[in-house]
């Protein structure tokens, strides 16, 4: 798992606001440096390292979520969600046929063939989920989400929240207040 | 499981200040699981304990360091542990029925092809049950269903191994303590070569606010 990469300047005293400029630039740059052979599918280190990354920003969007513009990180939340869902669900079946061939290689050889059965049933949604990776990425493409999250960035380090998105900032909004990523594993392990 | 609103949280104050107040309600939220979870037919509250977890150690993961003393570092590591293993439990929750599922599937399949080998005769000849398509494929299926069982057993007594562990260490009290410390600036080395000490020294809340 490819470590994050350090946030310049994060201090006790900045601002949370400006903490959160600067962390979401830098995990933004993250993602799409992971993004590169991520549909190659025979090196499944790739997908987990650009999975790791969508997870980590989305976290600091939560994390951040009263720095922005409520209507802007919205959007953005919602695609870097669905994103690390569809890399789950490509990961996911990545480590369970990992699991099944060890499995298969400790037990008798008459075991072997009921082991076999489910590994292809697995290694279909495996192959099914890559083609929705695909998908998912050339939406992210076509939608400039690089560009979107470089704008939120920039909007995090002023305060321009419209006062209708937010009236009160001492009851600010659950910044966890939906869907669980994919690794909660509900759907695919 | 949703999560629980975090109240206070101020853009325009300091960042170290937000992140305690955050990481003090994922910390209980973490915490409100037990004994619920201490039952190991509570599925649920094994895994929302789980995402509770996550949500715990993804904050320390951004706060740890800039922000609070020493120990916040180490909950890191308990938490992950203790989501890897909760994650690990759940994973077996959720294989078993899937492989049993499979099992139910191809066993139907054979007895239907059981059934097509009497054609029109008066009643089933047991011989026609055995040696079917997929009577193979079932000792291997049971098999993994035995594992996946045994090892959720496993797991589960290794979770309360180690939350008795954290609660042996006072693993609450001790990241209450260390989100409430604020780590020093360090000094920058003066012009007589006098270095500052590499890693920076960790002061509690009052120390700094007398």
């Amino acid at each position: 798992m490819a470590k994050a990469r350090d946030i310049p300047g994060l201090a006790p005293e900045l601002t949370y606001r400006e903490a959160a400029a600067r962390t979401v630039s830098v995990r933004a740059e993250e993602l799409f440096h992971h993004a590169a052979g991520v549909l190659d599918m025979s090196d499944i280190e790739r997908v987990h390292d650009m999975r790791v990354a969508s997870r980590r920003l989305r976290a600091v969007l939560e994390i951040y979520e009263p720095c922005f513009p409520r209507k802007q990180l919205r959007g953005i939340l919602d695609d870097v969600k669905a994103l690390a869902d569809t890399l789950g669900e490509r990961r996911d079946p990545d480590v369970q046929l990992a699991q099944l061939d060890e499995f298969a290689s400790a037990v008798k050889p008459a075991d072997r063939p009921g082991v076999e059965v489910f590994a292809e049933r697995v290694e279909a949604e495996q192959g099914a989920a890559n083609q929705a990776l695909a998908s998912a990425l050339a939406d992210l493409e076509e939608s400039d989400l690089r560009g979107r999250l470089a704008a939120l960035a920039a909007s995090a380090a002023h305060d321009d929240r419209d006062a209708h998105d937010d009236p009160d900032p001492y009851d600010v909004r659950d910044p966890y207040d939906d869907r669980e990523p994919h690794d909660d594993r509900e759907a695919a392990a | 499981m949703k999560a629980r609103r975090v109240k206070g949280l101020d853009p325009d104050s300091p960042l170290a200040d937000n992140l305690q107040r955050i990481v003090a309600v994922r910390l209980d939220e973490l915490c409100s699981f037990v004994p619920r979870a201490l039952d190991p037919a509570q599925v649920k509250a094994l895994h929302d304990m789980r995402i509770a977890a996550k949500r715990l150690r993804y904050i320390l993961e951004v706060a740890a360091e800039p922000c609070f003393g020493a120990y916040a570092l180490t909950a890191i590591k308990r938490t992950k542990d203790l989501q890897d293993l909760l994650g690990e439990l759940h994973d077996c929750d959720v294989q078993l029925p899937r492989v049993r599922a499979v099992h139910d599937d191809l066993r139907a399949a054979d007895a239907l092809e059981a059934r097509a080998r009497a054609g029109g005769a008066p009643d089933l000849d047991p011989t026609l049950a055995s040696g079917t398509p997929h009577a193979e494929a079932w000792r291997g299926l049971e098999t993994l269903a035995i594992y996946l069982e045994a090892r959720r057993g496993l797991l589960f007594e290794r979770f309360l191994e180690l939350w008795r562990a954290m609660e042996r260490d006072g693993f609450r009290a001790r990241l209450e303590f260390a989100i409430a410390e604020r780590p020093l600036a360090v000094t920058p080395p003066s012009q007589d070569g006098n270095g500052a000490s590499p890693s920076a020294v960790v002061a509690s809340r009052a120390e700094i606010d007398g």
